[in-house]
C-alpha cells in the first residue's frame, strides 16, 4: 500500500523534478523560462511518433530529447540573437510547439484528437521481482522506467554541474551579474545558450517520460501545465538543485494524492487542481519568509 | 517648453517607427505561413484568401467576426491596463473564465428576477469575479514580490478545473451534448446591433471602452500614476505616488475587464456557458495587446486582425483542408518574432556586444 503510493508520488514526481531542473538551470542564468513546457511537449509528441514509426523505443526516446533541444535552440537563437523577450518568446515557444504538433496531427496522421498507436515499444523498466531482496525500496523502484534512475542522477549531476565545475560557476556568474561576469571575460551569450540547450535537454527527458512510461500516446496540450509547476518548483527551492527537487517531489506528492482521492466521492476537478494550488501557496510562503527575513535591514 | 516642442516635431516619425516593427512581425509571419501552406496544399492563395477575406463576405460572416472580436477586444484592453502597471498578465484567460461562469450561474440560478435587476446582478458580479481573479496576482506582486508569471498561468488551470466542475456537476445542461450549461433565461440576453443580425451589441461596448481606457490611461493623474509605476516602481514610490495601490488596481481593472469580456460573451453571443467557448482568447488577447505595444487604441486594431485570422482559419478548413491550427502555429510564430529585432545591439540584453 504504502510502497504503491511512494512508486506513483516518485511516478508523478519524475516529469516536474525534470521540468524542475530545467528551469532552474536557465533560472541560474538569470532567464525566466516559461518555455519548458513547449518543449516538453514537442519531446513527447516526437517521442511517440518516432517510436511508433520505428519501433524502437531507443530511436522514440533519442527524438524526443532532440526534438526539445532543438526547440530550444530556436528558443535562444530567437532571445539571444535577436533580442526577444524571455518571457514573450517562451510563451510563443509554447503556442508553436502547441500549434506545431496539432498541426502535424492533423494534417499527417489525420487525428486531431491525439495520436494513439495500436503497438508502442516498452521502454526499459526495472524489471519486476529483480530487486526483492531490497525490503521496501526494491518494490518502490521495479517497474519504475529508466528515465526515472536518470533523474535520481540528473539532481546530483546538475548539483555537481553548477557548483564544481568552472563552467557552472560562469553560469552562475552570468545570472548573478551580467556587466561583472562580461568584465571578467566569460561570454554571456554563450552561457545563456548553453543554459537554454540545457534546459532542453532536460526538458526532453521529461516530455520522453511523460509520453513513454505507462501512456505510450500523445494527447494535444497533455503537458497540462507540468512545465509550469516545475517552474514554480524552481522559485520555491530558490533555485538550489536539491531544494528545487524536494520541491517538485512535494507537487509530485500531492499529484499522487490526488488520484488516491479521486477514489472518494471528491470532484476529480479539485483533485487535479491540488498541484496547482499547492505551487500558489509554496511560492507566497517561500516569498513570505524571504519579505519577513529581510525587513528589519529595509527599516 | 523645449521638451515639449522636440516631442511634437518628432512625433510624426515615432509614430510611424513604431509601426514598423509589429507589422514587421506580422508580414514575415503571413509569408512563413505561406510559405507553408503551399507545401500542403494546391490552392494556398485561396487558402489565404479565405483566412484574410472571407469573413467579409457575407453579412453573417461579418457578425461572427465582430462577436469574435469581442472578448479579445475587452481582454487586451485588459491586459494593457496590467502591462502598463507592470504587471505581466498572462490570466487573461482565468479571469475571463471566471467572469463567463460566474454571470452564468447568476443568470441561470435567479432566471425569475426581472431583466433591470437580473442583468446588472449577473454583469456585475461577472467583472468582480475576473476582478478578483486579476487581484490575487497584483497583490502577490506587490506585497510579497511574487512572481505574476507564474501565479497567473497557475491560476487559469486552477479556474478552468473549477468551472469544469461546475458546468459538469451543477449547472449542467442534462439534455444537450458536451460540458454546457442551461441557457440564459431570454429576457437578459445582450440585444444584437441594429441593422447587423446576430452581431452582439456587446462590440460597441467594447469600442466604448477602448476609448476610455484611452482617455484612463493617458488624459487622467490616475493614468500618469500607474504608468510610472509600471516603469519604475521604487521610483514612482519615491516621489509620492501610492504606486503598490496603483498597480494593484490596475490589476482589479485587467481582471475586471476580461471578466466583463466572459460576462458579455455568455449573454450576448453563447447565452450559455461551454467549457470550451474560448481558443485560448487569453494568450491571444497577450498577443494582440504587446503587437499594439501595449496601446488602448492599437489594441483594438490588433485583436480586430486576431479575430479576422481565428473565423477565416474556420473558412479556409472548410474550402482547402488546410488544417485551422495553423492560426495556432503563426499566433507562436508571431509571438516569438513579435519582440525580436534585427540590429543586434538594439536590445538591452546585448547592449554590452557593442563594445
Amino acid at each position: 500500500m504504502y510502497a504503491s503510493f511512494i512508486a506513483s508520488v516518485l511516478e508523478q514526481s519524475t516529469p516536474l523534478i525534470l521540468a524542475a531542473l530545467a528551469a532552474m538551470i536557465t533560472l541560474r542564468a538569470n532567464i525566466l523560462n516559461v518555455a519548458v513546457e513547449g518543449m516538453m511537449l514537442v519531446s513527447a509528441f516526437c517521442a511517440i511518433a518516432v517510436g511508433s514509426f520505428t519501433g524502437s523505443a531507443l530511436a522514440g526516446f533519442s527524438a524526443g530529447v532532440f526534438g526539445s533541444i532543438i526547440t530550444s535552440l530556436i528558443f535562444s537563437i530567437i532571445t539571444l540573437r535577436f533580442g526577444a523577450g524571455f518571457i514573450v518568446a517562451g510563451l510563443g515557444i509554447n503556442l508553436l510547439a502547441a500549434g506545431g504538433t496539432l498541426f502535424v496531427l492533423e494534417r499527417w496522421f489525420n487525428s486531431p484528437g491525439g495520436l494513439r498507436p495500436l503497438s508502442f515499444p516498452e521502454i526499459w523498466h526495472v524489471p519486476d521481482g529483480s530487486l526483492s531482496f531490497l525490503p521496501f525500496l526494491g518494490s518502490v523502484l521495479e517497474e519504475q522506467s529508466i528515465i526515472v534512475l536518470l533523474t535520481f542522477l540528473a539532481v546530483p549531476i546538475c548539483w555537481i554541474f553548477l557548483y564544481r565545475t568552472p563552467t557552472g560557476s560562469y553560469l552562475r556568474a552570468v545570472g548573478e551579474d551580467e556587466y561583472a561576469a562580461r568584465s571578467a571575460g566569460i561570454s554571456v551569450i554563450k552561457m545563456k545558450a548553453l543554459a537554454v540547450t540545457l534546459s532542453g535537454l532536460l526538458s526532453g527527458l521529461a516530455g520522453a517520460q511523460l509520453a513513454m512510461d505507462k501512456l505510450h500516446f500523445f494527447l494535444p496540450n497533455m503537458t497540462s501545465g507540468r512545465g509550469f509547476i516545475g517552474l514554480a518548483a524552481t522559485l520555491f527551492g530558490a533555485g538550489y538543485p536539491w531544494a528545487t527537487s524536494a520541491a517538485a517531489i512535494l507537487f509530485g506528492f500531492f499529484g499522487a494524492l490526488g488520484d488516491r482521492l479521486q477514489a472518494f466521492d471528491i470532484p476529480s476537478q479539485f483533485v487535479l487542481m491540488l498541484p496547482y494550488l499547492v505551487a500558489i501557496f509554496a511560492l507566497t510562503f517561500a516569498r513570505w519568509r524571504i519579505y519577513n527575513r529581510n525587513k528589519p535591514a529595509k527599516i | 517648453m523645449v521638451e515639449k516642442i522636440k516631442r511634437n516635431n518628432t512625433n510624426f516619425p515615432n509614430f510611424l517607427h513604431s509601426l514598423v516593427a509589429p507589422l514587421g512581425a506580422i508580414i514575415l509571419t503571413m509569408i512563413l505561413g505561406f510559405l507553408l501552406v503551399s507545401i500542403i496544399s494546391e490552392q494556398p492563395v485561396l487558402a489565404y484568401r479565405e483566412l484574410l477575406f472571407a469573413n467579409f463576405d457575407s453579412l453573417n460572416n461579418f457578425a461572427m467576426f465582430l462577436n469574435r472580436a469581442t472578448p479579445l477586444v475587452l481582454i487586451s484592453l485588459g491586459i494593457t491596463f496590467a502591462f502598463r502597471a507592470g504587471v505581466f498578465n498572462v490570466g487573461g484567460e482565468g479571469q475571463l473564465f471566471a467572469g463567463a461562469i460566474t454571470t452564468s450561474l447568476i443568470g441561470i440560478s435567479f432566471s425569475s428576477l426581472p431583466a433591470f435587476l437580473l442583468f446588472p446582478f449577473a454583469i456585475i458580479t461577472g467583472i468582480t469575479a475576473g476582478a478578483l481573479v486579476g487581484w490575487v496576482p497584483g497583490i502577490l506582486k506587490v506585497r510579497l514580490g511574487v512572481d505574476e508569471v507564474v501565479v497567473t498561468l497557475m491560476l487559469n488551470t486552477i479556474i478552468l478545473l473549477f468551472t469544469s466542475y461546475l458546468v459538469n456537476q451543477v449547472i449542467r445542461d442534462t439534455t444537450a451534448y458536451g460540458a454546457v450549461s442551461w441557457e440564459l433565461p431570454k429576457h437578459i440576453w445582450l440585444p444584437d446591433i441594429p441593422g447587423i443580425p446576430d452581431a452582439t451589441s456587446g462590440f460597441l461596448i467594447a469600442l466604448l471602452l477602448t476609448i476610455l481606457s484611452w482617455l484612463i490611461m493617458f488624459r487622467t493623474k490616475w493614468g500618469a500614476d500607474v504608468r510610472s509605476a509600471g516603469t519604475n516602481l521604487r521610483y514612482a514610490e519615491s516621489i509620492g505616488i501610492a504606486a503598490g495601490k496603483r498597480v494593484v488596481t490596475a490589476m482589479l481593472i485587467a481582471g475586471g475587464l476580461a471578466g466583463c469580456a466572459g460576462s458579455l460573451y455568455v449573454l450576448g453571443i453563447g447565452h450559455r456557458f461551454e467549457q470550451n467557448f474560448s481558443p485560448e482568447y487569453g494568450l491571444i488577447a497577450l498577443t494582440c495587446a504587446l503587437l499594439a505595444r501595449v496601446h488602448p487604441v492599437a489594441s483594438l486594431f490588433t485583436a480586430l486582425f486576431y479575430a479576422s485570422l481565428l473565423n477565416g482559419a474556420a473558412y479556409m478548413q472548410i474550402s482547402t483542408e488546410v488544417p485551422r491550427s495553423l492560426v495556432i502555429l503563426l499566433t507562436g510564430l508571431l509571438v516569438l518574432l513579435m519582440t525580436a529585432r534585427l540590429k543586434r545591439n538594439s536590445s538591452s540584453a546585448q547592449t554590452f556586444d557593442a563594445f
